[in-house]
């Protein structure tokens, strides 16, 4: 959620997405630039695991340029970007559950060469060790937002890292808002309990539960 | 006051996302309920706390060219080129149909197409002839052809039977030589095999009164010693048949002389009753 109220205006900009449409390819390469990394996180939250975020975020955007020109309302953008990634997030997950395979970056994620970790440009300039800490608190939060279900994991990473409103959750997962909220508050009541019989405490984390 | 928030007008008014009047009511219901109050603080907690996952910088492949849009022209466009390739076929149709000269006819169900044919086609002569005469021309043409058939029939039938009468002679040629050489062959080879059964069967017969001379002979000994054997058991048969009636004889004789004495004693010791009896004879 590092994206400057420039880059965020860009997102919602109707005139960019209304050329898109138009089959515009440079409008459409500069919407690809503006959301994939959006996607890609949403990909990599939902997975853990940096090949099927990719996966994910190409399949999306090859979707959006197929499809952008069916797009009614230039408004619901987002929600329908969303819809996108999340209907191959759920394409994903049958077909890892269907073949059971472990990635080896399941076995040991962030540690290979090419490591996504190292190429965290914002906080090179930070204290390593500090740097180390947070991304190792990231992974252990990360493997607690996996013990969630995949219906209330993907609303509360919408929700809490894409910053979508519950209108736009329930857009993208075609379900009512009602439902959103629901899944939102049960979600983090269980990512509680979760980090409860982990030991998250304020003095490991700095925050009281 | 019996307002209760469900759990999605909580999670909503945390994130802000109610209306001022319904946002006022869930405050004054949470400061009513501390329980309730620390509850979604709780849950703030873990919201801020799960806001330490960090997303991941990834770089955003060129997928699509992002340079300056390039102006297509219209007669780039692949609706203009399909056109612009109907005219040009068109009007090269059109010029060589100039240069060929065609002509298109239609008379009487016939689709005449030609190019550069200064010939007009000659019409068909019109038919003058009635059925009789129709039928008369059918009848003769069959006639003449019964003929030609009839003609060519008979002819090929005598060549036929030529051919056949050439060919039994040839052929009859061929198997009275055949025949011959196969009955000299026969002579021959009757008569080789004649002789070779006839030295066979004296052979045969050699072997045979060799071998029945042989045995004659054993069986003529063996037939003298058994007469021999049979002699000597008769002779001696006889000789006991002899003996045995000389006994008897032997026996009967002094049976006969006893008798004789008994009587002679019985007479001189019983003179008068002897004579008697004479007497009473």
């Amino acid at each position: 959620m590092a994206e400057t109220l420039p880059t965020i205006a860009m997102m919602h900009s109707d005139t960019l997405i209304a050329r898109a449409r138009e089959g515009d390819k440079n409008a459409q390469g500069k919407l690809v630039q503006m959301w994939y990394k959006r996607i890609y996180n949403f990909g990599f939250k939902f997975f853990f695991d940096h090949d099927l975020a990719m996966e994910v975020a190409q399949k999306t955007f090859i979707s959006m340029h197929r499809n952008i020109d069916g797009l009614q309302e230039p408004t619901r953008f987002k929600s329908w970007l969303y819809t996108i990634a999340v209907n191959y997030c759920r394409e994903e997950l049958r077909k890892r559950k269907a073949t059971r395979s472990v990635s080896l970056h399941d076995l040991r994620p962030g540690e290979s060469e090419e490591s996504y970790r190292w190429e965290a440009s914002s906080s090179r300039s930070e204290n390593p060790e500090k740097q180390l800490r947070q991304s190792e608190l990231s992974d252990l939060l990360q493997q607690c937002l996996m013990e969630l279900s995949d219906e209330q994991r993907e609303v509360v990473i919408m929700k809490e890292y894409e910053g979508l409103k519950f209108r736009e959750i329930a857009e993208a997962l075609n379900i009512s808002e009602n439902t959103v909220k629901s899944r939102m508050y049960y979600g983090l009541d269980g990512l509680k309990k979760i980090l409860e019989s982990k030991n998250f405490t304020k003095e490991t984390i700095g925050y009281e539960l | 006051m019996n307002y209760k928030p469900d759990e999605g007008t909580l999670i909503a008014y945390h994130y802000g996302e109610l209306d001022a009047a319904e946002s006022k009511k869930v405050m004054e219901y949470l400061n009513e309920h501390p329980e309730e109050l620390k509850h979604l603080q709780q849950l703030a907690g873990v919201s801020n706390v799960m806001k330490q996952v960090r997303d991941k910088e990834v770089i955003a492949p060129t997928i699509f060219g992002v340079g300056p849009d390039k102006q297509v022209h219209f007669w780039r466009s692949s609706n203009f080129k399909t056109i612009m390739s109907i005219a040009a076929s068109f009007i090269l149709i059109l010029v060589a149909a100039r240069l060929i000269g065609p002509e298109i006819t239609y008379s009487s169900g016939e689709l005449r197409i030609s190019f550069n044919d200064s010939k007009k086609m000659e019409q068909p002569a019109q038919s003058l002839l009635t059925p009789v005469e129709v039928q008369e021309m059918i009848t003769s043409s069959l006639h003449q052809n019964n003929e030609v058939i009839a003609a060519g029939w008979e002819e090929n039938q005598k060549k036929i039977n030529q051919s056949m009468k050439t060919s039994f002679a040839v052929n009859s040629y061929k198997i009275d030589e055949l025949m011959k050489v196969t009955s000299q062959a026969s002579q021959d080879q009757v008569g080789t095999f004649v002789a070779s059964l006839q030295a066979d069967n004296l052979k045969l017969m050699k072997d045979y009164l060799k071998l029945s001379s042989t045995e004659q002979k054993a069986y003529v000994e063996a037939l003298l010693v058994d007469f021999s054997k049979y002699l000597q058991e008769q002779r001696k048969q006889d000789f006991q048949v002899f003996q045995t009636r000389m006994s008897s004889i032997e026996k009967n004789t002094d049976q006969f002389k006893q008798e004789t004495e008994q009587i002679l004693a019985t007479i001189i010791s019983n003179p008068d009753a002897t004579i008697r009896k004479v007497n009473n004879y």
